[in-house]
């Protein structure tokens, strides 16, 4: 009876305002950041006395933001590409391997996910600063990689255990040389794991600012960085702009993203 | 998986061993490698021996922030356990076409850069902010109450982000009890607050035990939400850590701090790996 909605009595009413509180809880900053970024206060006063682009035109007018937002996009494609393949091969020594010690190997490999960022940040910010990768782009390439890589390892393990390899299998007794089945039969067959794989990736380093503050120079930051640096002065609107980009391209992904599995999924 | 064929063709001990080469190589070089290179520095730098430990411990300061550490992970993982406890029932008991809604807030939340809801955390706490104007308005305080820059506001913060992580596999747990048990202790005369207590509690205690640790563990290492909302006087490890070794350049008192983390998380992903493996955790702390 307490597992079953129709019989709650009025205690379903008690759970009903409980729940709805929480979703408003979890939506309020959400909608407050976006209706911040259009209000014409600069003190930031709600609700606004009227509303303007004005902080976008800001936004849009500072080389600062657009080279932030630049670097942001061009580590995510970069991040994204090694990390999907490296996950991808990564995945076939964990799925399709056989040698001692593979579970040791899983575990290392899912390690970056649960570490805490921030002391992954500093010790490999005291490497950086020995080898000279440190503020480079390649530097935050390999830092977002490591860190995105167990989500593109699940992803495309989880596509790859599903795969009946005998398939790739009758490819090559067919005539399709090892390579030719796996870029024709393996692949396509888990599209949608290497998709999510990629998504994620993008998405993780897209995001990310524990790694990035260390990895940062002044003259060469993510989007995330020049925001947590704003933050740390004032709190203007402008950053409430710069958020609502960063949170609206996210939508927008993971909306693409829903569009690409139904499709696939066809 | 592994087929006979596969054996026949490549008889080698090391089969597939070759593809993970490259990922195992560049985690080794930048992953390994300069985790344990911080930790060496931990009881080395200046000098060989514990003495960074028995600083981080002896010194009130430090100890201090140990402390506020565990604190906050605590009351942060009770508060979102109390709160993310009836989400996850009715969530698992809803209709589909709600419980696509809830599902859909959660996840708008949790994809929602965490630096943007910080700030929208900063704002609405300010001491000008919306929820201290309306509570002001209602009459239930007379002044602004501080609740930014302090552990209250860490605490609302954390909450915040810990909620989604513990209502998923709570709501897993809670859906996979068969309804059929709680009907069997109710024929048998058990009240409503006793089959609570005494069925639904236990049997969704395995997911509140998960997720809890889960919650409690990522809140330990979190670096952006408390160095924001707490200030600079409310410091926690992960923004200890960061101080030590980008302001002060104590890289032996900073990576003792870090293997402290470091231990104290491996050791609880250990423990619920162990106990409640299934449920396994997804993110460290950012």
């Amino acid at each position: 009876m307490l597992l079953s909605y129709d019989r709650l009595g009025g205690l379903r009413f008690g759970l009903w305002a409980i729940t709805i509180a929480i979703c408003l809880f979890l939506l309020l900053p959400v909608l407050f950041i976006a209706a911040l970024s259009f209000g014409s206060s600069q003190w930031l006063v709600f609700p606004p006395p009227a509303w303007t682009w004005r902080w976008y035109g800001e936004l849009f007018a500072d080389p600062r933001w657009l080279a932030a937002a630049w670097t942001s996009l061009k580590v995510g494609a970069l991040v994204t590409i090694c990390s999907v393949v490296l996950g991808l091969l990564a995945s076939f020594a964990l799925v399709r391997g056989k040698f001692p010690g593979r579970l040791w190997l899983k575990a290392l490999f899912l390690t970056p996910m649960v570490l805490p960022v921030v002391v992954f940040a500093v010790a490999l910010y005291a490497l950086f600063l020995r080898i000279g990768l440190s503020g480079t782009l390649i530097g935050f390439v390999i830092a977002h990689t490591i860190l995105a890589f167990p989500f593109a390892v699940i992803s495309i393990t989880n596509a790859l255990e599903t795969f009946d390899k005998s398939i790739e299998d009758a490819a090559i007794l067919c005539g399709a040389s090892p390579w030719l089945a796996k870029w024709k039969v393996t692949l396509p067959a888990i599209r949608l794991g290497l998709f999510s794989a990629a998504l994620f990736s993008f998405l993780i380093s897209w995001d990310e600012v524990v790694v990035a503050i260390f990895m940062a120079s002044p003259t060469l930051q993510t989007l995330p960085v020049r925001i947590w640096g704003a933050l740390r002065q004032d709190l203007t609107p402008v950053i409430a702009a710069a958020s609502t980009i960063l949170v609206v391209l996210t939508l927008i992904l993971m909306a693409v993203a829903g569009l690409v599995r139904k499709v696939f999924a066809k | 998986m592994v087929t006979a064929t596969a054996d026949i063709r490549e008889p080698f001990r090391w089969t597939g061993m070759g593809y993970a080469v490259p990922a195992l190589l560049l985690l080794a070089f930048f992953f390994v490698l300069p985790v344990l290179a911080l930790l060496l520095r931990s009881i080395t730098e200046p000098e060989l021996g514990l003495q960074n430990y028995a600083e981080l411990f002896a010194t009130s300061t430090y100890a201090r922030v140990l402390f506020n550490t565990f604190l906050v992970a605590g009351v942060v993982t009770l508060f979102s356990l109390l709160l993310g406890f009836p989400v996850a029932w009715l969530l698992a008991i809803m209709p589909q076409r709600w419980a696509r809604i809830v599902f859909a807030v959660i996840l708008l939340s949790m994809w929602t850069n965490l630096l943007a809801r910080t700030y929208a955390w900063m704002v609405l706490l300010q001491r000008t902010g919306v929820i201290n104007k309306m509570l002001m308005a209602t009459g239930l305080v007379s002044e602004p109450l501080p609740l930014v820059n302090n552990l209250t506001g860490v605490t609302i913060g954390m909450v915040y982000i810990m909620l989604p992580f513990i209502i998923l596999p709570l709501h897993a747990t809670l859906r996979a009890i068969d309804p059929a048990i709680l009907n069997a202790a109710a024929l048998c005369g058990a009240g409503r607050w006793q089959i609570f207590r005494r069925v639904l509690v236990p049997l969704s205690a395995p997911g509140a035990a998960a997720g809890a640790l889960m919650v409690f563990v990522m809140s330990l290492g979190y670096f952006v939400t408390p160095s924001l909302l707490g200030g600079t006087a409310n410091m926690m490890l992960a923004g200890m850590i960061a101080q030590l070794i980008q302001s002060l350049l104590n890289w032996g008192l900073g990576g003792a701090a870090a293997f402290i983390l470091l231990t104290v998380t491996l050791a609880i992903y250990a423990l619920q790996l162990r106990y409640f493996s299934g449920a396994a955790g997804t993110a460290g702390g950012r």
